[in-house]
């Protein structure tokens, strides 16, 4: 039997599911709580929970990445105010607590992805703050979403390590596994209201994790021999510059991607008056320095003032996409692929230039239009 | 920890125009602590803010060895440069930095020195330059070719006259379109070459410009027998962050501005996307 985890010292718990609202509520007290919920036509989206009852305990993995709650696609960076010619610049921070409730294991490890390459050489504090004040718990995949092939990739259906708490649907109870401290202190918050697991609800977790990886849809991704053509060049050029004319160049494969993060830097101007109301030392005038999401498939992105662009052609930017998710280099510099298979940019992209289609097309040699 | 992305508030104490649309601005941080902190190699680069405009990368184009100021020689082409233009000083701007690698000023000691730079190509290796002059005895020859454009494109004319008159300091300066007036040579940097005696053997080459004049004066330079470890440049890509994190400067796994913007033409060969 595979049981031995990372969680084992911790034990493995239960929350019967009649309790679950009565957790939230205990969460709430300390934190803010992010969740799937019901978005205004129904969809499920990732948002600030209110009350207990909004949070799905069973849904499709939204659409929209849950990655600007730790890279806001607008991140106010500082405030800089102007008054008598003399600037003054103040870092905004934002460590404030959060619990990230049944995060899908591919968005968890798409998080740590965002926390490797923000830590890594020159850290970045302001996102590793506000990174290191949430608490993850993910809510295992006992029934694959049909696009998904975190398979692939190790980014799911149910994690080893990486989750703060990690839960399995059981039917009428939930198994909680601890992964850390953090993880711990979310089970304390639930004092009462949690159980320990008995040995049968430890084997059946084992079972819906092997009958999970039995019940994967057809969509696969075979990282292996694409990673080492792209890695020795020996792509065509031919192939990427058949793609071309498929990709749109809307960025919406960046902005759904959970491992993306290409951004740009700008001054968004204030109405000078908004928090400053009159008064002596007022500021004449106030900018937020912002950090934004960008797409390396846009032209401008390379751009340069002189007018000259590497990757004026979408041949380049396709394959540069392609490089920094897949490409050998970049697997030993990230410590990780560059997909955790969520199959996001399948369902986004209208081209079909998508994970899957491209790296088959890199295995075959022959890019034939993608899915239709 | 230092936030990543936020600039320090610098002042301008002086500015002085090179050409018409290209202009030397120097710079101190406000905070006298921060300026006297601030230490950097030549070739390194910082990003300047134009608060309110945005934020663009500059290279430092004086040299650490003179750390009254930090100067940075600006072309006006847009938004941030344009924005800067129109202050002066007692202005206030942003300084963030310095990025980059830089010049290995160490691993050239004892060989002699030639300096190829075309147009704005010129103020990365004025840094460079004065460095070197200021610790002279540590270098062999100092050899400087510079070409631009016009007679009017010519930045740092002033400073060109100072260095040629130098001992052991070797100054030619050419044009790609003479003008009334202009006695001096015309053609491209390379025809510079036949003038001067090259040693490729005991000589470090550093090539600053637009990228086709980088392009033909490395050709050139290795068919005369320049080893290409010892042909040295700065590569330029649009640039954000330039602390590694946005990904806008990349070619394939490179940052040129972490692992950058110098790099050794035996690197640069190396390089692809
Ligand atoms: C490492 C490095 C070092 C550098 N060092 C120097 C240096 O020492 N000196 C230097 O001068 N430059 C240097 N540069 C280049 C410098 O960073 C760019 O010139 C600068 O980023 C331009 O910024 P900008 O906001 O003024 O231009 P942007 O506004 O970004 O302009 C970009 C392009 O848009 C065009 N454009 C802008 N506004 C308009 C408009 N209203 N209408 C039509 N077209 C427009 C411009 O002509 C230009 O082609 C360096 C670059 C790098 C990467
Ligand atoms: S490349 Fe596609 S499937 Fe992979 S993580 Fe990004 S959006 Fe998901
Ligand atoms: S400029 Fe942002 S990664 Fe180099």
């Amino acid at each position: 039997m595979i049981a031995a985890t990372r969680a084992e010292p911790d034990g493995r718990w239960v929350l019967p599911k009649e309790n679950a609202g009565a957790w939230v509520e205990r969460l709430l007290e300390g934190a803010q709580v992010i969740a799937p919920v019901a978005g205004p036509e129904g969809e499920e989206v990732y948002d600030v929970v209110r009350t207990p009852h909004q949070v799905l305990w069973d849904f499709v993995n939204p659409l929209d990445p849950p990655k600007r709650f730790v890279l806001p696609q607008t991140e106010p960076l500082a405030r800089i105010e102007k008054t008598d010619g003399r600037f003054r610049v103040e870092p905004i921070h934002d460590e404030a607590p959060r619990v990230f409730l049944n995060l899908r294991n591919c968005d968890l490890q798409g998080f740590h992805f965002l926390r490797r390459m923000h830590a890594a050489d020159l850290p970045d504090p302001s996102f590793l703050r506000r990174f290191d004040s949430l608490t993850l718990v993910s809510l295992a995949c006992t029934r694959p979403c049909p696009w998904g092939f975190c398979i692939c990739c190790e980014g799911g259906p149910f994690l080893r390590e990486g989750y703060d708490l990690q839960l399995t649907d059981l039917g009428g109870v939930f198994l909680a596994e601890v992964g850390s401290a953090k993880g711990r202190k979310a089970l304390e918050a639930g004092q009462g209201l949690f159980r320990p697991a008995t040995e049968a609800e430890q084997v059946r977790r084992l079972e819906l994790e092997q009958q999970a990886l039995r019940s994967f849809g057809p969509e696969t991704c075979h990282f292996g021999s694409a990673m080492r053509r792209i890695s020795t060049r020996r792509v065509a050029d031919e192939l990427w510059e058949a793609m071309g004319p498929w990709c749109l160049e809307c960025g919406g494969c960046n902005l759904a991607c959970p491992t993306c993060y290409c951004f740009s830097v700008k001054d968004r101007s204030e109405e000078p008056w908004r928090g400053n109301a009159g008064g002596e030392g007022s500021a004449e005038q106030v900018w937020t320095r912002c950090r934004i999401w960008d797409s390396c498939q846009y032209q401008a992105f390379t751009l340069e003032a002189s007018g000259h662009n590497p990757r004026e052609a979408k041949r380049e930017r396709i394959k540069r996409r392609f490089y920094h998710k897949v490409s050998a280099q970049y697997y030993r510099k990230d410590q990780a692929l560059g997909c955790v298979g969520c199959g996001r940019c399948i369902l986004v992209c209208m081209g079909t230039t998508d994970m899957p289609s491209v790296v088959a097309a890199i295995r075959k040699g022959r890019w034939e239009g993608g899915r239709l | 920890m230092k936030d990543l992305l936020i600039p320090s508030v610098a002042t301008i104490l002086a500015t002085r125009d090179e050409t018409p649309d290209t202009r030397t601005f120097a710079l101190r941080f406000r905070d006298d602590e921060e300026h006297r902190s601030f230490s950097f190699r030549p070739g390194q680069f910082v990003e300047l803010s134009v608060f309110g405009a945005g934020e663009a990368p500059f290279c430092l184009a004086s040299s650490p060895t003179r750390p009254e100021h930090i100067e940075v020689t600006v072309r006006r082409c847009g938004v941030v440069t344009n924005a800067l233009h129109a202050l002066g000083p007692g202005d206030e701007v942003g300084l963030r930095g310095p990025c980059g690698n830089g010049f290995d000023v160490e691993a050239a000691q004892g060989w002699d020195l030639l300096f190829v730079a075309g147009g704005i190509g010129l103020p990365p290796l004025r840094g460079l330059i004065w460095n070197v002059l200021d610790q002279r005895s540590r270098f062999g020859h100092i050899t400087i070719l510079y070409g631009a454009r016009t007679p009017a494109d010519l930045v740092y004319k002033d400073e060109l006259r100072v260095w040629s008159a130098m001992d052991g300091v070797e100054v030619k300066v050419t044009v790609d379109r003479g003008a009334p007036g202009w006695e001096g040579n015309v053609g491209m940097v390379p025809v510079l070459f036949d003038q001067v005696e090259l040693r490729p053997e005991r000589t470090v080459a550093y090539v600053c410009g637009p990228p086709v004049m980088i392009k033909f004066v490395v050709q050139d330079l290795l068919m005369r027998k320049f080893a290409p470890e010892r042909v040295i440049s700065t590569l330029e890509r649009m640039m954000q962050c330039g602390v590694g994190k946005c990904n806008h400067c990349c070619v394939g796994h490179r940052y040129l501005c972490r692992d950058g913007p110098v790099f050794s033409f035996a690197e640069i060969r190396e390089m692809w996307e």
